[in-house]
């Protein structure tokens, strides 16, 4: 017999029995009726759920927020975010790729001692990963690095004990290898740079590091290299005109207001006055504030308050009102209230040092106060004063880049509605006397590091040098300060005090003293 | 010392009582699967007449194999049944008791279809579906109502054929009669829904087709729920109140009916009837017989199974029943109705100490009372209160559990706390089955191939 073909038909109708009950026909009915709603139930509560899911993982990565604690005061001044880094960082991962994507910058290297940051080792003698002055922190999922105080408040020295060379790292004092205006500008320039672009980005990520998941890649490729590029072409846009006509800072010296003014009081730059576009000064020594409270604090001056000076020159770091570390910045201040410079290491013939005290306490003591066998004596008639520039003479750039207009922003937004408003910030017509403790750490001298030496600075002003180099750690001991070469200028790296904000003149006290007094001053100095 | 009230006859316009105790209907799945009834519920229903009870109302009996509420229980949609149900009569009896047919049709309200029913909905008034299980109706048409109204007038007269002492129509609880009278069920537009004229026009109509049937010397009454409380599940609308019920009980009076029994509620079960507890763990262990009955089945049984899940049900169920008494509870619309009526009225729900029933027929509120579950749980009832106890040693606890085992189980006592143990309760179960029918030898003709 021939076999019967059944029909697919019939096959369907075979897989389904019909029911038995008049119920199960009226649920099969009903089932056939609402299986779409059913199955569209069903995708809305597994996208639900799906939803909820990466919505809860998403909020607990957003949520995240935080940084290593070092139990160690001075690591933690070195390495611990003050709250830099949400909006003013690069991603880590960022970081580390940009020496292998910009090798020019770097000068080959693959860390960043190419723009003077210092690497130490940890305690285990291995090489630390991050520079001093560059601190980490874990924001909304993702590893951001940025400045704090040691950025520009740690400096190298180079001493010679005992015939033997050493260089030292010394927490507190100016930060005399950082170059921040050609860090600053290969920043901003990288942000333009298509090298930057997503693809040769995560390249270079994934040969620095571990390889990118595809998640992280994904995050990396629409979210966070896009943000940090728009990041970058804003404040690129704000601060290169800025930068352009600027002389070139140099290392250990920054432009504290006028970068604040474009991108924190979002000042458009054509608004500004010629004369207040440059404010290159050095980076200050923060030894022992405790008594400074009260003082003139900054170089002109301008505020009498220690937290507020801190606190503003952590946003001059990168922190907002939303993302400072208060508590960090706190701990930091605390420890800087009586950490002492390290002693001189000059040993200066007594007897000149002695007389040299006699100079220093009649003509020096009065603006600057002294160092005594006990320490530094922070009395003197008009010590944290200001001088009227008149008076002084010293570069008047500086003074200038700070105005009425920058205060009244200053008092009236940073913090705003918070304990931490600004109120102390005034506009003062002149430097502030400033006490020299540390003073051998503390070269080159004037408020712009324009003076090499101590011997220089009793030179009168005609006579003090020109163009000097100005990126060694080593001691002069017959002059006090750092070692500085002449240069040619337009040499890389020479300081030309014919620039504007560069000016050696002022400050002539003590240059018209009879050669021995002053030989004898210095050595006083010396013991600063 | 004048006479117990309890144990004074009852004088119906047909029929005398010797007590005015009534066993309600109540049974179990004892009978065949083509409906004729057997040996087993012969031996159910005298053990509530040895017991001393004055008349038995019998459990629900079909008039026709559509109308069944649980397969399994003996009809009377045959004449060829009539001598099983007159051996019936016969045996209650002789146990000094009369014996009376419930004659019902379970409308949508039909919790296991059996095989005759299951592949075709329910008739009734509505084609909307039963409220709590989801069972599945459609609406009679004009003709399956006169159909209806015939076998209710037929079962009436195989009742009376068969020497039996009267007819119970159950328009309470739920079934098809409820189905007609209630305002939350029936949404009829012809002249059987709307007012309540309407509504009740099927009831009266079936009064009016026994009396045609059977004449006026045969004892009909009507048991009907005062009211319907209908919202158990919460979005139904209330159903019939008091008022009404009094008007139907006015009209059944007028129709021909000789006695009205009082119930409440327009499902079965219902929180009000039988009032007591619920058993979730029982419910749980018996619910999935009745599974596949309806659409909204395995939601309850969900309900029921998982714990988390019962106080939903529980909130829902026990809502309507607050502040309400179990014994007696529905001794006020009773005697509403009693007030409103000339013919004797019997009062069922909970009834079990002496004193109580005592009362309620003394202060007029009724003239008998219809028993089930404590009279399942002591068969000899009557007997303690004629020794002058006012409550048995072992009272029924109202915990429902027979009612809850009904659909799976042989019906019979399944409190734990009235036996020994386990054991000791089955084999009260199982008493029912002692008296064995004679078995016989089928002739060749008795054998279909």
């Amino acid at each position: 017999m021939k076999p019967r073909i059944i029909s697919d038909h019939e096959l369907r109708s075979m897989s389904r029995e019909p029911p038995v009950t008049a119920t199960q026909e009226a649920l099969q009915r009903r089932w056939r009726l609402w299986t779409p709603v059913y199955i569209l139930l069903a995708l809305i509560a597994v996208i639900g759920i799906v939803g909820a899911v990466l919505g809860v993982t998403l909020l607990w990565i957003v949520s995240q927020n935080r940084t290593p604690h070092y139990a160690d005061i001075v690591e933690h001044f070195k390495y611990a975010s003050i709250g830099a880094e949400p909006t003013s960082g690069f991603p880590y991962r960022i970081w580390r790729a940009l020496p292998k994507l910009f090798p020019e910058a770097f000068g080959g290297r693959d860390d960043y001692a190419a723009f003077g940051f210092l690497y130490e080792n940890d305690a285990n003698g291995r090489p630390r990963d991050l520079p001093i002055g560059i601190a980490q922190r874990e924001y909304r999922g993702v590893e951001i690095v940025w400045f704090n105080c040691a950025t520009c408040h740690t400096g190298t020295v180079t001493v010679n004990e005992g015939g033997k060379t050493t260089r030292r790292i010394v927490p507190g004092m100016p930060s005399n290898n950082l170059d921040l205006y050609r860090f600053v500008r290969f920043v901003l320039d990288a942000g333009a740079d298509e090298r930057l672009s997503p693809d040769s980005l995560i390249t270079a990520m994934n040969a620095t590091g571990k390889k990118l998941g595809w998640i992280e890649e994904i995050i990396y490729r629409w979210y966070v290299i896009p943000t940090l590029r728009e990041g970058l072409i804003q404040r690129r846009s704000r601060l290169l005109p800025l930068l352009a006509q600027q002389p070139g800072w140099g290392p250990g010296r920054v432009d504290t207001f006028n970068p604040y003014k474009l991108l924190q009081a979002n000042i458009p730059i054509g608004s500004l006055d010629p004369k207040e576009l440059v404010g290159t000064a050095d980076f200050p020594s923060i030894f022992y504030q405790r008594p400074r409270e009260g003082m003139h604090l900054h170089w002109d001056g301008n505020n009498t308050s220690l937290a507020e000076r801190n606190l503003s020159a952590a946003l001059g770091a990168g922190v907002t009102a939303d993302t400072v570390d208060h508590a960090s910045i706190e701990r930091t201040a605390d420890w800087l209230l009586d950490l002492r410079p390290p002693p001189s290491p000059y040993r200066p013939d007594p007897a000149a040092v002695a007389r040299g005290r006699d100079v220093y306490m009649r003509a020096c003591a009065g603006c600057h106060g002294s160092q005594g066998a006990d320490g530094y004596a922070f009395t003197g008639e008009t010590i944290g004063q200001v001088e009227t520039i008149d008076k002084i003479g010293t570069d008047r750039f500086r003074l200038d880049s700070y105005t009425e207009r920058l205060r009244d922003f200053q008092l009236s937004e940073f913090f705003k509605g918070t304990k931490y408003q600004f109120k102390h910030f005034e506009k003062t017509n002149g430097y502030a006397n400033i006490p020299l403790d540390g003073l051998w750490l503390r070269a080159p001298y004037l408020h712009n590091g324009s003076v090499p030496t101590l011997a220089d600075l009793l030179a009168p002003p005609a006579q003090r040098p020109k163009l000097f180099l100005r990126k060694s750690d080593e001691l002069d001991a017959a002059r006090g300060g750092f070692v500085a070469p002449a240069c040619t200028a337009g040499q890389a790296g020479c300081f030309n005090t014919q620039d504007r904000g560069n000016g050696n003149g002022g400050h002539a006290y003590g240059t018209d003293l009879p050669d021995a007094d002053k030989s004898d001053l210095l050595a006083y100095l010396l013991t600063f | 010392m004048t006479q117990d009230v309890i144990f004074t006859p009852l004088r119906f316009r047909n029929l005398e009582v010797k007590n005015r105790i009534f066993r309600s209907s109540i049974s179990g799945r004892f009978d065949n699967e083509d409906g004729s009834l057997t040996q087993t519920r012969i031996n159910w229903e005298c053990k509530f007449a040895k017991g001393g009870a004055g008349a038995i109302i019998s459990s629900y009996v079909p008039v026709l194999m559509e109308g069944r509420i649980i397969a399994g229980y003996a009809t009377v949609h045959r004449d060829d049944f009539i001598p099983l149900w007159k051996r019936l009569g016969d045996a209650v009896h002789s146990f000094g008791a009369k014996f009376i047919m419930q004659l019902s049709h379970s409308g949508r309200q039909m919790d296991v279809p059996g095989v005759h029913n299951y592949a075709r909905p329910t008739l009734s008034s509505t084609s909307r579906k039963e409220s709590l299980h989801g069972f599945l109706c459609r609406a009679m048409s004009r003709q399956e109502i006169d159909r209806t109204i015939h076998a209710f007038a037929r079962g009436a007269w195989r009742a009376r054929e068969a020497g039996l002492d009267g007819v119970e129509l159950h328009a309470a609880n739920g079934y098809l009669f409820t189905q007609f009278l209630s305002a939350g069920i029936n949404d009829r537009k012809d002249d059987y829904g709307g007012s309540l004229a309407n509504r009740a026009r099927f009831l009266l109509d079936v009064i009016r087709a026994i009396r045609a049937e059977v004449g006026s010397g045969f004892h009909l009454q009507v048991k009907i729920s005062a009211i319907d409380y209908n919202n158990v599940v919460p979005w139904e609308g209330k159903g019939n109140t008091l008022d009404d019920s009094v008007q139907v009980a006015r009209w059944c009076e007028a129709a021909g009916a000789d006695a009205l029994h009082v119930s409440l509620g327009s499902l079965f079960p219902h929180p009000l009837n039988p009032p007591g507890d619920f058993s979730f763990e029982t419910i749980s262990a018996t619910y999935d017989a009745m599974i596949s009955s309806g659409v909204s089945t395995m939601r309850n049984f969900l309900l029921f199974r998982y714990p988390a899940l019962r106080p939903l049900f529980h909130w829902i169920w026990f809502r309507m029943k607050k502040g309400r008494p179990v014994e007696g509870i529905g001794l006020d619309e009773a005697r509403a109705i009693k007030k409103a009526v000339n013919i004797p009225v019997l009062s069922t729900g909970g009834w079990q100490t002496a004193s109580k029933i005592r009362a309620a027929i003394e202060a007029g509120g009724c003239d008998g009372v219809s028993i089930a579950r404590s009279l399942v749980a002591n068969p000899d009832l009557p007997k303690f209160w004629a020794a002058g106890d006012d409550l048995p040693p072992r009272p029924c606890t109202y915990c429902n559990r027979c009612l809850l085992n009904a659909p799976k189980n042989p019906m019979g006592c399944y409190e734990p706390k009235r036996f020994p143990d386990h054991d000791t309760m089955v084999e009260q179960l199982m008493t029912i089955y002692k008296a064995h029918p004679v078995l016989q030898v089928p002739s060749p003709a008795d054998i279909v191939p």
